[in-house]
């Protein structure tokens, strides 16, 4: 192996990496606050992916500039995650705190309605999406073509991280999710609405992850399964990086990122998450508070 | 005011007439129904075993496994690959059904059982997520067929699910009501009770002295065996084994079925096994390929409106329906003012 491909392997783990954090950190978020672990976090994600590519193709009659019509379609993106996750959180969640086993069910049972509803809107067969104009060249990385759009994954990817992070770091909202996280029933006790908080990251979780899919449209295309797959690697992130921890997740990440490209790059790409799943499975028997651990365990 | 209702224990047979009423309906089935409805009544019958299994685990043990598609489809490809595969007559390919389900069962118990809760339904949905895979990959495409799966698997003349129908309505319907009957066995033996306590209070009932993992990982294994005949059943039925059969689809459809019926009581996932089965196929002719989302949503206000299922649901009206039959009876007395007191005093109970 040269260097160069080294080199490439890396930044497309990187790429991959950034995506599994932008839907695994609200996935870890969510979990760690409410204890919710959230099945339908991948629709979000897929949710994300269609509405950009709708929003992108959708406008190219009237807006002739793609960047422009990319743009909104991340925002249109992220802006539909976050209000479907919104509604969900209020709507479907929340009449169920009182009923765990009831929540876990009915969020998968959202990502099966979810998945079937994208396939009713547009058809169980997927679609491409082509890359906005400025971002479909190639730049030169170490004198090797890397496509462009792969580094702006990556440069959006580590905005969003060190935006979430000087939020949970350095704002009021962010201390009351680092305290809820620690420590709920406290939380509520000094006088603070828990439940708005919930919903308030709950969707703040959906828009990310919707940002992701929006973000890995003109990567990847467009299609139904992508959410459950996303979704799976998003848990093997969650997992190593130990459920709560915002920085566990970035860390688990760009790891699971660059062990697919690495495996990828090696064996086919369905064995290559089959392992994966496996060292997540051997991780959660060894440590089930992840590598990174954060917190208490996983019960229901 | 009213009188409480006690079965006398001469009366066996009439108790359970309703029952015996459906089975006779069942065994008569075949001299009524033409082909098509035979074969959906064995894909219930084959379904129904299937929630039955799950309802074991979750219904009775609080285990909550999302990964039970793997226990069913290993049966499918256990008999794709070794009736098709290795040309084995079926007589010696079921008790390997029974050894590798076992085997899978003690294997996934023992390791997945260290965690619990969610981690458990993700470790669960990540193993049947590794097998589905591999099921479907490439490299393994020479013994199982990659994602086409094994087709034409040869089942034996005297039982073939086309030209023999009958007989194998026959031998999926005793097939059911043999299962539910070990299902029932087990659900009311001392370990059966020694589950629901684990269900209802973990660490009281180890304190009290049981070993909890053992009889956790003893369920695991029975619930896998049932699942996998019911596979192994189903590739007989349709004479394939495809990757789907171990997609996380088939976890969902059971536990739509167990919830749908009513988890926690055995008879329960049979019925729903009816509901998705002969439901689904009324819903594909109405809604076309639109039928799956119809049943997310259904599912969705089940979970939300109906946690208790069909049965749950009939178990917490019986006392306002008994209450509004006596009514009827009195109406039938003679007593027109009956029926207008009685149902007002309906409505109190009707929550």
């Amino acid at each position: 192996m040269t260097l160069e491909t080294l080199v490439n392997i890396c930044l497309q783990g990187l790429t991959m990496g950034m995506l599994f954090f932008l839907i695994a950190s609200g996935l870890s978020l969510i979990f760690g606050l409410m204890d919710v672990l959230n099945f339908a976090h991948g629709s979000f994600f897929m949710i994300g992916a269609y509405v950009a590519w709708a929003t992108f193709d959708g406008t190219a009659a009237i807006v002739p500039f793609s960047d422009l019509r990319f743009a909104v379609g991340l925002v249109a993106g992220a802006l539909a995650g976050g209000g479907v996750g919104a509604l969900t959180e209020w709507g479907l969640i929340r009449p169920l705190y009182k009923r765990p086993i009831f929540q876990i069910l009915m969020t998968l049972g959202l990502a099966y309605v979810f998945t079937e509803v994208i396939k009713v809107l547009w058809g169980a067969s997927g679609h491409s999406m082509a890359r906005p104009e400025s971002l479909s060249r190639a730049v030169d990385f170490l004198g090797r073509p890397f496509p462009a759009y792969r580094l702006f994954i990556i440069a959006l990817g580590l905005a969003i991280l060190l935006v979430v992070y000087v939020l949970l770091q350095r704002s009021r909202l962010g201390m009351i999710i680092r305290a809820g996280v620690e420590n709920g029933e406290m939380v509520q006790a000094l006088g603070i609405n828990v439940r708005r908080v919930f919903t308030l990251v709950f969707t703040l979780g959906a828009a990310l992850a919707a940002l992701g899919g929006a973000a890995a449209a003109p990567f990847v295309g467009v299609y139904p399964e992508i959410g459950l797959e996303y979704q799976l690697s998003a848990f093997v992130v969650v997992v190593i990086g130990g459920m709560g921890s915002f920085a566990g997740s970035a860390a688990a990440s760009i790891l699971v990122g660059l062990a697919r490209a690495f495996a990828d790059y090696q064996l086919s790409p369905l064995v290559a998450q089959a392992i994966i799943v496996t060292v997540m499975a051997v991780v959660l028997l060894l440590k089930p508070e992840g590598i990174f651990g954060a917190k208490k365990g996983g019960g229901l | 005011m009213q009188p409480v209702h006690r079965m006398a224990v001469s009366s066996w047979l009439k108790a359970r007439s309703p029952w015996l009423a459906v089975l006779a309906c069942l065994t008569l089935a075949p001299a009524f129904l033409n082909k098509f409805y035979l074969g959906l009544m064995v894909q219930v019958f084959i379904l129904a075993v299937f929630a039955l299994s799950y309802d074991l685990l979750m219904g009775y043990s609080g285990i909550l496994s999302f990964g039970h598609a793997m226990f069913f489809g290993s049966g499918a490809y256990v008999v794709g690959l070794l009736l098709k595969g290795a040309a084995w007559p079926l007589y010696a390919a079921l008790p390997i059904i029974i050894v590798a389900a076992a085997l899978m069962g003690v294997l996934v118990g023992i390791v997945t059982l260290r965690v619990r809760g969610v981690y458990f339904a993700m470790i669960t949905l990540a193993f049947a997520e590794v097998i589905y895979i591999l099921s479907a990959s490439s490299q393994l495409r020479p013994w199982t067929g990659g994602d086409e799966g094994l087709h034409g698997i040869p089942v034996p003349a005297w039982m073939s699910p086309t030209a023999e129908r009958v007989t194998f309505y026959y031998i999926s319907l005793s097939f059911l009501v043999l299962m539910y009957f070990l299902a029932r066995r087990i659900v009311n033996s001392p370990t059966g009770r020694v589950l629901i306590a684990v269900r209802e209070n973990e660490s009281r009932a180890a304190t009290i002295g049981y070993n909890v993992f053992w009889y956790k990982v003893l369920i695991i294994v029975i619930s896998g065996v049932l699942a996998a005949l019911a596979g192994g059943l189903n590739a007989l039925y349709f004479r394939n084994a495809t990757p789907e059969v171990l997609g996380v689809g088939r976890t969902i459809d059971a536990l739509l079925m167990t919830i749908i019926g009513g988890m926690g009581t055995l008879i329960g996932p049979v019925l729903g096994a009816v509901v998705i089965r002969v439901l689904g196929n009324y819903l594909a002719d109405w809604f076309g390929p639109r039928w799956p989302l119809v049943f997310g949503l259904i599912f969705v206000a089940l979970v939300m409106f109906f946690p208790w299922g069909i049965v749950g649901t009939v178990g917490r009206l019986k006392p306002a329906l008994r209450s509004f039959i006596k009514s009827e009876c009195g109406l039938q007395a003679g007593k027109e003012g009956g029926q207008k007191a009685s149902r007002i005093s309906d409505n109190p109970e009707e929550h």
